[in-house]
Formats: C-alpha cells, structure tokens, sequence
C-alpha cells in the first residue's frame, strides 16, 4: 500500500527519500501476526503475586528471627538478675546471643535474595507492556509523523503525508514488535530458570524450617525461664513488696505464659508458611513449563491470605 | 518392659533433654516450699543451659547452610537482570529506531531550509 505525497516539490523529495526506507503502513500484516501479544501474561500475573507472598513470608521470617533473640537477650538479662546476689558468680562476659551477627547476616542474605529473586521474575516477565517500550513505539509515530510535515513559508500552513492514523499504526506495529521480541525472550528463558530455582527453593525452606523448629524450643524454654524467674522473684521477696507491687508481679506470670503460646502459635504458623512457599513455587515452576495453571492461583491466594495473617499476628504480639 | 519416666532416664537426644526440663517444670509448680522449688530449678537450669547449647550449636551448624545456598540465589537473580537487561535491549532499539526517523526529520527540515 502506497501513500500519495502532497503537491510540494519539498514533500514530493522527502517522498521519494521515504520510498527507500519506511512505510509504516506495510507493518500492518506484523501487527496481524503478532498483535495478539499479550499485555499482562498469565506468568506475569503469577510471578507478580508469588512475589508479594514470598516479601510478605520473608519479612515474617525475619520478624520471627528478631523476636527469637531479643526473646534469649531478655531471658538472659532476668537470669542475671536472678543471680546476682547468689553464690554462683556471674560475669556479663557470659552473655551470648542465640544467633551471632555472622549467623543472623546469612540467614538475612538468603532471606533478601529469595525476596530479590521473586521481585525479579516479577520485574523480567512483567518486561511485556512496559512503560519504556509503550513511550519508544509513541515517539516512532511521532516522528514518523513530524518527517512527513512541511510548511509553506508563503502561506505559513503546514501539511503533511503521513496521517495521524498512519503513525499510530507504525506506533502500535512497533510496540507489536517489541512485545513480540519480549515474550519471546521470556517464555524462552523464564521456565527452565524458576525449574532450576525450584530444587534450592524446596531446600531453602527445609533449612528455614529446621531453624524455625530450633528457635521454637528455645524460645519455649526462654519464657519457661522468664516465668520462673518471675515466680522465684516474686517469692523471694516478701514483705519487700507491697501488697500492691506484689500483685501487679503475680500478675504478670499468666502474661507471659500467653505470650509464650502466642510465639510458638506464630512459629508453628511460619513453618506452615514455609513449607506452602515450597509448595507454591513447585506450582509456579509446573505453570511456567505447560501453562497448567489451575491450582497455582490458588496456592498463591493461599499463601498470599497466609502470610498476611502471620504478619497481623506478628504486630499484634506484645514487644516486652 | 515399660520406659522409665523422663526424669529418671539417662537423656541421649535433645529431645530427651527437653523432656526432663519439662518434667522438672512441672517438679517446680507443684513444689510447695521455696526450697525445693530452689531445688528443682537449680537442676532444670543445667538442663536448660544444656538444650540452649545444643540449640545454638544446630544454628550454627545451619548458618553454614545458608552460607552454601546464597550463591546460587545470587546467580539466579543475576540470570533474571541478564534477561531483563536483553529486555531492555529491545526497548533501546524501538528507541533507536525512534531516535534515527528523528534525525531522519532533523536533517530533511535543515535541507528544506536551502
């Protein structure tokens, strides 16, 4: 299809200059074979949502971690308390925490690239509709547009040869284009790397799981400490406390038995966390490789809905 | 023949020791006087002290782990940016393309001028 160039000598030049290079309608049959590239994939969806589930599983994680060593730091501090004025010396040198800097930053570096990997499957196969690639195709039109333009310098009216219409399709053949070239890159690439993700995925989370079972003992234990050293406290006292004071401690034993079943509830849920992440990704792995989506939307709501709960449960856990 | 209370066996695991500090926990509360109490959690305390250090021992041990498993996250998530970067790619030469019709338009209305 051939466009018809104006009756200015000017335009007729830049016609024929055009003649050799670009027709922006002869992409049309492009736009044909290609158009149907989609906008927002089903995997882009899925890895959008996997990702937010896994940021918000992530940071349960590591709020569960700090509560378990602040939990050790606060157990080990009533310890001395306790046994200060015995005969058993205690030097604060003795204080350890329940997982040194080394440890906590390992397990935060893994945290942060699960999170890291998840946001950048999100990011590559959201690459289809991107913004950059909508604003390069628009200005191939504009241009496209703008070289076609002349004005007479007598009349001072400017007309052209390439129409509005036709730079849009130009504009939209290239976007077709380069969301082709996009979704082509993805679906060649993205499946084997989250198929080989899945294997140190699943062992990820074992590992994470093993630390969690570790940091629910002790922390049982840690407020079984609190609360003896509370009742021992309380005994020890005597008539050194008012009736009031005393009260107000007595008090506080059932608060930090609720406390300790609160913690292992919100570990127990963590671990139960974990192991659906496993599970879900599994899912995204099998989806990537056949577009059998059926149960993945539904892990993902699952484990979305999940670990929401455990982070509402976290902020509503007391901080002493 | 039955299995000895957990008090009264010789702890061999972990969960052996978290069993007789649990049955020591119980020693303590149903303990009346603040003697055998002092008792019962002197001897829970060593058991205590015991399963913390076999606890931050299996931490550890894991901190390795995790140690072992960050350079093939680290990998992964380089693999994603090389394909988001050849995404990119492909954006630059729409831009390009945009770029060259621009300089095309440029040259053609400084002609135009002569």
């Amino acid at each position: 299809m051939c466009y018809k160039p104006k009756s200015t000598s000017r335009t007729q030049a830049a016609g024929r200059r055009l003649s050799f290079g670009f027709n922006p309608l002869a992409l049309f049959p492009l736009l044909l074979v290609v158009g149907c590239a989609a906008t927002s994939t089903p995997l882009a969806r899925h890895t959008a949502d996997f990702s937010g589930a896994t940021s918000l599983v992530v940071d349960n994680s590591e709020n569960a971690y700090r509560t378990a060593v602040r939990l050790h730091d606060q157990e080990q501090a009533a310890a001395a308390v306790a046994k200060y004025d015995s005969d058993k010396p205690w030097d604060p040198h003795t204080l350890k925490p329940l997982i040194n800097a080394q440890g906590l930053q390992a397990r935060s570096d893994v945290l942060d690239g699960l999170k890291a990997y998840a946001q950048s499957l999100a990011d590559v196969t959201n690459g289809v509709d991107s913004p950059q690639l909508n604003a390069a195709a628009t200005s191939v039109g504009t241009n496209l547009q703008a070289m076609g333009q002349t004005t007479d310098p007598t009349t001072g009216v400017t007309s052209g040869f390439i129409t509005p219409e036709e730079a849009n399709a130009a504009s939209t053949a290239f976007k077709a284009l380069g969301d082709y070239l996009v979704s082509r890159k993805i679906k060649s690439n993205v499946p084997k790397v989250i198929r080989d993700m899945d294997p140190q995925i699943a062992a990820i989370t074992v590992l994470l799981n093993n630390d969690i079972a570790v940091i629910r003992r002790q922390s049982a234990n840690d407020y079984e400490q609190l609360l003896t050293q509370q009742d021992t406290f309380i005994r020890k006292s005597g008539s050194a406390l008012s009736p009031t004071e005393r009260r107000a401690e007595i008090e506080k034993l059932p608060g930090i038995l609720a406390s300790k079943q609160s913690t292992d509830d919100m570990l127990a849920y963590l671990q139960s966390c974990l192991t659906q992440l496993a599970l879900t990704h599994n899912a995204l792995a099998t989806a990537a490789q056949n577009s059998n989506a059926d149960s993945l939307q539904q892990r993902i709501a699952d484990l979305h809905a999940a670990a929401e709960r455990l982070a509402r449960f976290y902020f509503s856990l007391p901080t002493t | 023949m039955a299995d000895a209370p957990p008090i009264l066996k010789k702890p061999q695991t972990i969960d052996d020791y978290q069993a007789l500090y649990d049955s020591l926990g119980r020693a303590y509360w149903e303990a009346s006087d603040i003697n055998s109490k002092d008792l019962v959690q002197g001897a829970r305390e060593s058991i205590y002290d015991i399963i913390t250090d076999l606890d931050e021992a299996q931490l550890d041990a894991n901190t390795a782990l995790f140690l072992a498993a960050e350079p093939k996250i680290k990998q992964t998530c380089a693999t994603l940016q090389k394909i988001q970067s050849d995404i990119a790619n492909i954006t630059k030469n729409i831009t390009t393309a945009a770029t060259v019709v621009d300089s095309i338009n440029k040259v053609l209305g400084i002609a135009a001028m002569f």
